[in-house]
């Protein structure tokens, strides 16, 4: 059966090194981000790899964008994975919630929340039809209450029960969500942007986790929350 | 933790290069180092059961060891590839060799395509931090590439080429370890026979252990191994709720917990929750040290370490600094052989 995978915000950090990941392990991609120039920089790295790669930049809250990003997947064949990596972090610095607009709030919902569940409400029917697995990158801001990162966090919050409600509804699906840990990406720079960052690990300290996570079978992980950098990933 | 207090002067001729057998003993004739109450006894393993008393609960690994290393084909030469972990849907965590003396590193990189034991695989990333380790995926069966072509991985310092039956303790039900998990090696039916007539319980978990050469090559820190340090090697493992109840129930009663070999304290330390050691199932990444203590374990039955190993910081967790090195001291005065076909050390935490 063909593994084809789709992954948003594949143009940078996790999204990317997710991206060369899934490709160097033979699944066809489609790859989604808004900027167009660095998306194509992956799409190119990725050319000696013996795969298809369909890079179409565009914003995941674009309902126009969803349907393309779904068209492409059934292009290639179908799809088995969907990684739900795109996120919004909010205003840089992060304000208190006292500060932070209704405009940007809703910004920040549309893209990490709202987002998401439309495009696998999109995809549904192909992931169904694979037992496919979708990933719905969290936080640790999800649980956490930390000050400034009310606006994110909560959106991240909404995703993890999504996450678990759609795993309760589906069960021809996997819904796993993951926080990846603090790492050192662009996203991380924002949140912190007077801070020095490099002692935080590259989005590849993740791998063995990923690695993990797609060896299972998808009914085997849904409904669950993982952390990648943890001391246990457990499966049953 | 710095590298600096992990070391400890043991001459380099104190290395068991032949399994016991080869010498005329039996397994459980290996010598017995016994710490407790800051004095060290010197005895034979068979003598185990009398430093144990009724309601102890040992606990043992029943992973068995694979024919984990195989003869492998690129482009570019013959190697030996040396499965480490099996990530699940043919994926595995590989460490390519030249030879068991010679560790590389080879210039395979991602997209490479090779051929081990009969099966064609092909390299997937680099592990994070430790270039010499490959996710490789095999499109055959990697258990077939084994059965049929799989030899134990083997090391440089080992005199002669011994059978996989040499690298398989006698708890050994499940396989699925690159290395032996040495610990229970000296166990015989004569020891296990021993202790149940003493009313020592027996429990049993499965972790999987993953190749540990990176530190048996890296214990000097101008070798350039960047990550000699990077001790959250992921490695699979069950803690059956049979053991999870015994463990607890041993704590309960003010009986000892005695781990055997520091797959087994890995495995209970994570399956802690705080409260009692719960059934659990996964793959963990837990490096138990000083800091994060030990809640789980009383002692620790265990061979002896190499300096400058991150399982030291185990040893230390249960039992301290200063009392580790003090028995190794004592160990290396009486000649004690380190290493996989060695003797044994049992440390309590008291």
């Amino acid at each position: 059966m063909s593994r084809v995978a789709l992954v948003t915000g594949a143009s940078r950090g996790l999204g990317s090194v997710l991206a060369s990941f899934l490709a160097a392990d033979g699944y066809d991609l489609v790859l989604t981000a808004r900027d167009p120039d660095p998306l194509n920089v992956v799409a190119t790295s990725l050319a000696d790899l013996d795969v298809d790669v369909t890079p179409l930049p565009g914003d995941v809250v674009d309902a126009d964008h969803r349907r393309s990003l779904r068209e492409a997947a059934e292009d290639l064949g179908g799809l088995s994975l969907l990684v739900n990596n795109a996120s919004a972090l909010g205003p840089s610095p992060l304000p208190p919630l006292a500060e932070l607009s209704t405009a940007e709030f809703e910004r920040v919902l549309s893209v990490n929340t709202v987002a998401p569940l439309a495009l696998i409400r999109e995809t549904l029917p192909l992931l169904r039809e694979s037992g496919g697995l979708v990933v719905n990158v969290s936080s640790d801001a999800a649980v956490g209450g930390y000050p400034r990162w009310g606006g994110y966090g909560a959106s991240k919050a909404a995703l993890d029960l999504l996450t678990k409600t759609l795993a309760a509804e589906e069960p021809d699906v996997g819904f796993v969500s993951v926080d990846p840990g603090d790492m050192r990406t662009a996203m991380h720079r924002r949140a912190f942007p007077d801070e020095d960052i490099s002692d935080r690990p590259l989005p590849e300290v993740t791998l063995p986790f990923w690695a993990w996570l797609f060896g299972r079978d998808p009914q085997s992980v849904s409904g669950r929350r993982f952390e990648a950098q943890s001391e246990l990933w457990e499966s049953a | 933790m710095k590298l600096s207090e992990f070391r400890f002067e043991r001459p380099e001729v104190l290395q068991a290069a032949e399994p016991p057998e080869e010498r005329g003993l039996d397994r459980d004739d290996v010598r017995l180092l016994v710490s407790r109450r800051g004095a060290h006894r010197h005895t034979r393993f068979s003598n185990l059961a009398e430093y144990l008393d009724p309601g102890d609960v040992l606990v043992v690994n029943q992973s068995a060891t694979l024919p984990a290393s195989l003869p492998a084909t690129w482009t570019d030469g013959e190697f030996l590839l040396n499965c480490c972990t099996e990530y699940g849907d043919g994926v595995w965590l590989v460490e390519p060799r030249w030879g068991p003396g010679d560790p590389g590193p080879l210039p395979l990189s991602t997209g490479d395509e090779f051929v081990a034991g009969g099966e064609t695989g092909h390299v997937i990333g680099e592990f994070p931090g430790i270039d010499r380790l490959l996710f490789v995926r095999f499109e055959g069966d990697a258990g077939v590439a084994m059965a049929r072509a799989g030899e134990p991985i083997r090391y440089g310092y080992l005199e002669g080429e011994y059978p996989l039956s040499a690298y398989q303790t006698t708890f050994a039900t499940t396989p699925g370890s690159a290395e032996m998990p040495s610990a229970a090696r000296p166990f015989t039916e004569r020891v296990v026979e021993m202790l149940r007539r003493r009313g020592v319980g027996i429990a049993t978990l499965t972790l999987h252990t993953g190749v540990s050469s990176l530190e048996v090559e890296c214990d000097q820190l101008e070798c350039g191994c960047r990550d000699v340090w990077n001790p959250l090697y992921p490695e699979p493992f069950v803690v059956p709720a049979a053991t999870a109840r015994a463990v607890t129930a041993a704590r309960e009663r003010g009986s000892r917990v005695v781990a055997v070999g520091t797959t087994v304290v890995r495995a209970l330390e994570t399956a802690w929750d705080g409260t009692r050691v719960a059934p659990t199932e996964g793959f963990t990444r837990t490096f138990v040290t000083p800091e994060r203590g030990v809640a789980t374990v009383d002692a620790l039955l265990t061979g002896l370490h190499d300096p400058e190993t991150t399982h030291l910081a185990m040893l230390y967790a249960v039992a301290g600094r200063e009392r580790v090195l003090d028995a190794y001291e004592s160990a290396v005065d009486e000649r004690y052989l380190w290493h996989e076909f060695g003797d044994s050390h049992l440390l309590f935490a008291e």
